[in-house]
């Protein structure tokens, strides 16, 4: 195990981005005092956004210097730990939060932190993102005009207007026009992709960090049917330092999820969802709590050599994120559960990890993933690209505790169905680039890449819990799967959809006839290491794949 | 005496054959009413029979994918169905073995009101090659607006069933 100085070195040699510049990431003093401020959930244009895009620029000018302002969401929003890491920052670190209640209170709080204002157009959504590039660069709060006397008042000037600017113009020539205003003068380590929710309702929650570091803001297309969109932000990924990171999220109105992974991983970019990721230019500043060390409940060590008995082994996976995901939900602890942690928290969330370690139960594992130091799909990855992202990805584990590698590659995918297998290629690059993990897991919906080599296996998912699906249909799902797979041992891996609640899983694993063994991933790839009842197979060429790519 | 006999074998032959015409048409999912889809958002069955023969046309949805797959039983013989289009719940690991064919047979029971089909499902599973029993019973139900699938996989403990209701010409352009 690593001391943590070396993990806090690490992580300061990780970071391109300088958190709370100038100063690195680095542990709080203890005791600190700082600000909270509650949001509810009204995130409609025409009711509380400007508004909360107004509070959440001057969150991330005010965390500048320190981290002052943290934002507490509603318990039904999707990062649902921000009620947990605030309760946590108070307990571990000491900080003394005093409430902030409205808008009016936090600017003459946080005005200094401002030297203006810009306005941007609700009826031209994509000013609301070129206003936010200008508020990171010129210091400024982003505002619609019905709140401009609120921010005059207290004493900010003018700095930009976009009103009227865009009116007419598609989003291809708004962003075209940004970048050739303000893309010279924003970071080229990140860029922030705030799309996500698109039309009456956006959540824009991360855009504190992208004004806090500077980054350039759009939502561009990755859909090839936008092709002036597309080029746009093919360029502006081609201008990115390698191995940058987009934040943020694609737009639910103009492509999937697939197309813009696959187009970030052709760069070898790293994806860091979602849009409405909170509180990142706050969570920054904190580094793991003095004496805290990672230490991963592992079932076996790492060169145990198991053997597989003749009955069927169930394993559980989370992924997701654990931060919008099953951890606070009811029963955890009941099952063994392995949980895909975001290696990347450790440079931008390194509270809300130990918040995960401290509150682990002995049936919680945790593995690193998705297929890198990031979200990517790595049948995209440039070869070059390759080694020195796994480097980096090794060495997140590393800090992590972490031994077994979780792998998505979707870009073949239809949504959670369909094609999510690895080419020979790429599982020929994992296993040169991870020669000291356990084993390998894959997909997201099922897949049916698989492989043994030496004492590490590369199992896929043979069964994805939809939240929504009846129990008992979940039952007889796993017990048709476990007839029509009549050797034994059988391998049976799970991912546990986000909302998922392991109460439930217990139901549906008691359910379930036969000799079976529900363990965690690590035991589950040792055994399944031991004795090869499937069958080794990557991605077929000739198998249809939804997106063919760019 | 021979003559009579073969007419009379000729017409309980047709009769055997003969479908209720009632089957024929557009079959829409009542959800509510229905096993729970896994993968599949919508689901209509099309029914068409050419004397022996009865085509059951699947025109499935996922979000914007649109998927349609197609058997056709024989009433009177086996047949080897290439391709055969199961209902899959696609988040099993359990895919389709295009280049195989399915053993199915087929044939009209409960006085012509019930289509009965058993077929052997070539499938790939994790293990390797698998072959699947669905043995499934298309039940025309009193009315004649409402269809009921009841399915049964030999490896699955529950029947899987599906209720549709009949889809008139103008519905189905919608």
């Amino acid at each position: 195990m690593k001391r943590i100085s070396f993990l806090l070195s690490l992580v300061s040699a990780c970071v391109p981005l300088a958190c709370a510049a100038p100063a690195p990431v680095a542990t709080a003093p203890a005791g600190r005092d700082a600000f909270v401020m509650h949001f509810d959930g009204d995130w409609k244009v025409a009711g509380g956004l400007p508004e909360k895009v107004l509070l959440v620029s001057l969150q991330g000018l005010a965390n500048r210097a320190a981290p002052q302002l943290y934002v507490v969401h509603p318990q039904d929003f999707q990062w649902e730990i921000t009620g947990p890491l605030f309760n946590f920052y108070e307990r571990k670190h000491g900080v003394r939060f005093t409430p902030i209640p409205t808008a009016d209170a936090a600017l003459a709080r946080f005005r200094g932190a401002a030297k203006g204002y810009v306005v941007w157009e609700k009826a031209v959504s994509a000013s609301m993102n070129v206003a936010l590039t200008i508020a990171g660069l010129e210091d400024a709060v982003a505002v619609t005009a019905e709140l401009i006397p609120l921010v005059e008042k207290h004493g900010l000037k003018k700095i930009d207007d976009l009103r009227g600017r865009y009116t007419g113009q598609t989003d291809a020539q708004i962003y075209q026009d940004a970048y050739n205003r303000y893309w010279a003068r924003c970071t080229k380590d990140a860029i922030m992709l705030l799309g996500g929710h698109a039309g009456a309702v956006r959540q824009p929650a991360v855009a504190d960090w992208g004004v806090q570091q500077k980054m350039f803001f759009e939502d561009l297309s990755a859909n090839p049917k936008h092709p002036d969109e597309l080029a746009l932000a093919q360029r502006l990924f081609s201008e990115l330092k390698p191995g940058s990171i987009v934040f943020g999220w694609h737009s639910y109105a103009k492509d999937t999820e697939e197309m813009y992974t696959t187009l970030l991983s052709g760069y070898g970019l790293k994806m860091e969802g979602l849009h409405n990721l909170p509180n990142l230019s706050f969570n920054c500043q904190f580094g793991f709590t003095p004496g805290f060390k990672f230490a991963n409940n592992h079932r076996v060590a790492r060169d145990a050599q198991p053997v597989a008995a003749e009955k069927v082994y169930v394993s559980f996976v989370q992924s997701d994120s654990i931060g919008i995901g099953v951890w606070t939900k009811p029963g955890r602890g009941k099952l063994p559960f392995a949980w895909q942690v975001t290696m990347n928290w450790t440079k931008f969330s390194p509270a809300a990890l130990e918040y995960f370690h401290e509150s682990a139960t002995a049936n919680d594992y945790f593995i690193g993933g998705l297929s890198g130091p990031g979200y990517m799909y790595p049948n995209h990855i440039p070869a070059d690209r390759f080694p020195g992202l796994m480097r980096e990805a090794n060495e997140l584990m590393a800090v992590l505790d972490e031994r077994v590698m979780e792998i998505m590659d979707n870009s073949a995918a239809d949504g959670n169905v369909g094609n999510a297998d690895l080419t020979q290629a790429t599982v020929d690059r994992y296993y040169a680039a991870f020669p000291n993990v356990i084993g390998f897991i894959n997909g997201y919906g099922p897949a049916r890449t698989r492989d043994l080599r030496g004492t590490q296996a590369m199992i896929s998912y043979e069964y994805y819990i939809d939240p929504r699906r009846p129990r008992e249909e979940v039952a007889a799902d796993l017990a048709e799967l476990i007839a029509l797979n009549l050797k034994r041992p059988y391998f049976l891996l799970v991912h546990v959809r986000e909302s998922n609640d392991v109460n439930s899983l217990v139901e549906v694993v008691q359910r379930l006839d036969g000799p079976i063994e529900v363990v965690p991933v690590d035991l589950f790839l040792k055994l399944a290491a031991s004795k090869q009842t499937y069958t080794t197979r990557y991605q077929d060429p000739n198998e249809p794949k939804h997106f063919k790519g760019y | 005496m021979k003559r009579f006999f073969l007419l009379s074998l000729g017409w309980l032959t047709g009769v055997a054959l003969m479908a209720n015409p009632a089957f024929v048409g557009r079959w829409r999912l009542d959800p509510a009413q229905s096993s729970a889809l896994d993968g599949w958002t919508t689901l209509d069955l099309v029914v068409d029979v050419r004397g022996p023969l009865v085509e059951l046309r699947h025109d499935m949805a996922w979000r914007t994918t649109k998927v349609t797959g197609t058997n056709t039983v024989d009433t009177t013989q086996p047949v080897a169905i290439p391709n055969f289009f199961r209902i899959d719940q696609r988040h099993m690991a359990v895919y389709a073995q295009p280049a195989k064919s399915a053993a199915t047979t087929a044939s009209w029971i409960d006085g012509h009101r019930t289509l009965r089909i058993e077929a052997l499902v070539p499938l790939e599973v994790s293990q390797g090659d698998a072959t699947q029993r669905i043995y499934s019973e298309y039940r025309l139900l009193e009315g004649d607006q409402a269809l009921l699938l009841i399915e049964l996989h030999a490896a699955r403990p529950r029947p899987l069933v599906y209720r549709f209701t009949k889809v008139t010409a103008e519905e189905a352009k919608k």
